[in-house]
């Protein structure tokens, strides 16, 4: 693994800016690797065997899951919307887990680890960095049941929504008296009153560039 | 895990904490030890002490006695120079110093520690001469059972560097001094700043080996300084010519002798215009007027810190502001006031 300031650097670059939430969330995949065992976890023989499920979706949320590599589309990154400043890593190869939670006391003890830096956030960042694990962290020991459903890998079922029509993934369709349903026909969603619609230019279509329509074009024929 | 139980049904099990007695003005302590079979000659003695129920412990694999995790946290506290028996009273182990030298805290060590629920450590001040033999700190844990996992964070946020508290030994400086000012030097007044600064240099167990007076003069006062070097002073203290008058140059003498760091005025008053410098190894300190007037000043803040080993530069001086306003009482009480406390 690269050096913290490194990371930090990178993860800071990736997320937009440097902030007290990108310090914590760098030491917090740091921490959660080690506990695990990953030295190296974005590498090639490394990266199938971690799982990270994020509980708050802040700044430190990025930073972990650019420090761990895991990602929202590989399945390796899980998001539970609990609002906890929380992570648990989760090794597949051993089964072990550990869940990482930022302690509230960090926050309160910033002005005593960086006394000379001016300013809430600078002083948060400055404090974070200098912390050790112990007065950032508590780690809890736990055990995650992964689903077949919730694993890595293709698509392992799909089923369509008798009342729209809309094709569900990985058994997330709900069945109700005997009727396949998807979640937002059976138990309401983020959005209402859905209303199909056209839109302006509805044939547009990325410009493609030579050589590769070219390739495409022979591969085609 | 705790189970509550009448006390008339205790008679045969053994009491699971020190139970506390107060006569006021009297007595505080422990009427009954931790471990005491309880029998009926003290069922009276315990209702009279208010206590209708007691705790039967059975520890879950997990979990730990009050008396064990103070332990742990004191041996997690403890430093050099500290000393500790596990020998709890009513829950609470008694850290002393195991020498004579200055007490050191690590602040945000111990704020971090408290921070955590159901443990506490109160100490003295940082930075506070102790003699061996003095109670310096004491800790425990607050509940009679716990969870194992929140005293060993504790305790190891407590070894962040090394311990959260010692005792350091002060070292046996040989000072040189240079007592600077045409007045002095030519005769036009009697020099009395030697006197004070000797004083405090040997009650904190140094020796001054030289001293040496300088006119207002930054050649001289760096010959002086050089030649306390070249006879083996390991520190030298500078009275006097650190204002902002023409002829206070007592700091150019310094900067002429070699000086690698100086760092001028510090946040305490009396003490604004002190000085620490550095060549090489060896600490200066410039010592203002004030020194001459007031019985207190910066210098018995910063001297057992030098003398402890400590680099003072810019920052040590700066943060002693807060706590460094002496209220100049009649009957100064220092060190048993709040100058010098804040940090």
């Amino acid at each position: 693994m690269k050096s913290f300031e490194a990371l930090l650097a990178s993860s800071a670059a990736a997320h937009g800016h440097l902030c007290p939430g990108q310090v914590v969330g760098v030491r917090m995949a740091m921490l959660g690797c080690r506990l695990i065992g990953l030295d190296e976890p974005t590498r090639r023989d490394q990266v199938k065997k971690l799982i990270v499920y994020v509980e708050m979706d802040r700044c430190t949320a990025d930073a972990v899951a650019h420090v761990t590599g895991v990602k929202l589309g590989r399945r390796s990154l899980k998001y539970v919307d609990y609002g906890i400043m929380a992570s648990t890593f989760v090794n597949m190869e051993t089964a072990e887990s550990f869940r990482v939670l930022c302690t509230e006391d960090a926050r309160s003890l910033a002005s005593v680890y960086a006394p000379e830096v001016d300013g809430k956030s600078a002083q948060q960042l400055a404090a974070y960095k200098r912390m050790p694990d112990s007065v950032l962290f508590r780690v809890q020991k736990v055990k995650v049941k992964l689903g077949d459903y919730d694993l890595p890998g293709p698509t392992r079922r799909k089923a369509a929504c008798s009342r729209c029509g809309q094709v569900v993934r990985d058994n997330r369709e709900v069945v109700v008296d005997g009727q396949v349903l998807c979640a937002p026909c059976t138990k309401g969603s983020y959005f209402s009153n859905p209303i199909e619609v056209t839109w302006p230019d509805m044939n547009y279509v990325p410009p493609q560039e030579t050589g590769l329509e070219k390739n495409m074009n022979h591969k085609l024929i | 895990m705790l189970k509550k139980i009448k006390v008339e049904d205790a008679v045969g099990t053994n009491l699971a904490h020190d139970v506390t007695e107060i006569r006021p003005g009297e007595f505080k302590g422990p009427a009954f030890h931790k471990g005491h079979t309880v029998c009926n000659e003290d069922l009276c003695h315990l209702q009279k002490l208010g206590k209708n129920h007691l705790y039967l412990i059975e520890l879950a694999e997990n979990e730990i006695h009050e008396d064990q995790a103070a332990a742990i946290l004191a041996a997690a506290l403890a430093g050099e120079g500290i000393a500790w028996q596990n020998a709890p009273r009513e829950g609470k182990i008694k850290l002393l110093a195991e020498r004579n030298g200055l007490f050191k805290v690590d602040t945000a060590s111990l704020a971090a520690f408290n921070m955590v629920d159901e443990v506490m450590c109160a100490t003295l001040h940082n930075h506070t001469l102790v003699k061996k033999g003095d109670l310096v700190a004491a800790t425990r844990a607050i509940p009679l059972v716990m969870q194992r996992a929140p005293i060993e964070r504790a305790a190891a946020i407590a070894r962040q560097n090394g311990a959260a508290l010692s005792v350091r030994t002060l070292r046996k400086a040989k000072v040189g001094m240079v007592i600077t000012g045409n007045e002095v030097f030519h005769g036009l007044i009697e020099d009395r700043f030697a006197p004070v600064l000797s004083q405090k240099v040997t009650d904190l167990g140094s020796k001054v080996e030289r001293i040496a007076f300088a006119p207002d003069n930054e050649e001289l006062i760096s010959k002086a300084i050089g030649n306390h070097l070249e006879n083996g002073c390991d520190l030298i203290l500078l009275s006097g010519g650190m204002s902002v008058d023409p002829d206070d140059v007592t700091r150019k003498g310094i900067r002429m002798a070699g000086a690698t760091e100086m760092n001028y005025g510090s946040a305490v008053l009396p003490g604004a215009m002190f000085l620490t410098a550095y060549v090489g190894e060896v600490p200066l300190l410039g010592i203002p007027a004030c020194g001459l007037y007031h019985r207190i000043t910066v210098l018995d803040l910063v001297l057992p810190r030098i003398l402890a080993g400590e680099h003072i530069g810019k920052a040590e001086l700066a943060f002693l502001g807060h706590g460094g306003l002496c209220k100049d009482c009649p009957d100064c009480s220092y060190p048993h006031c709040p100058f010098g406390k804040g940090i």
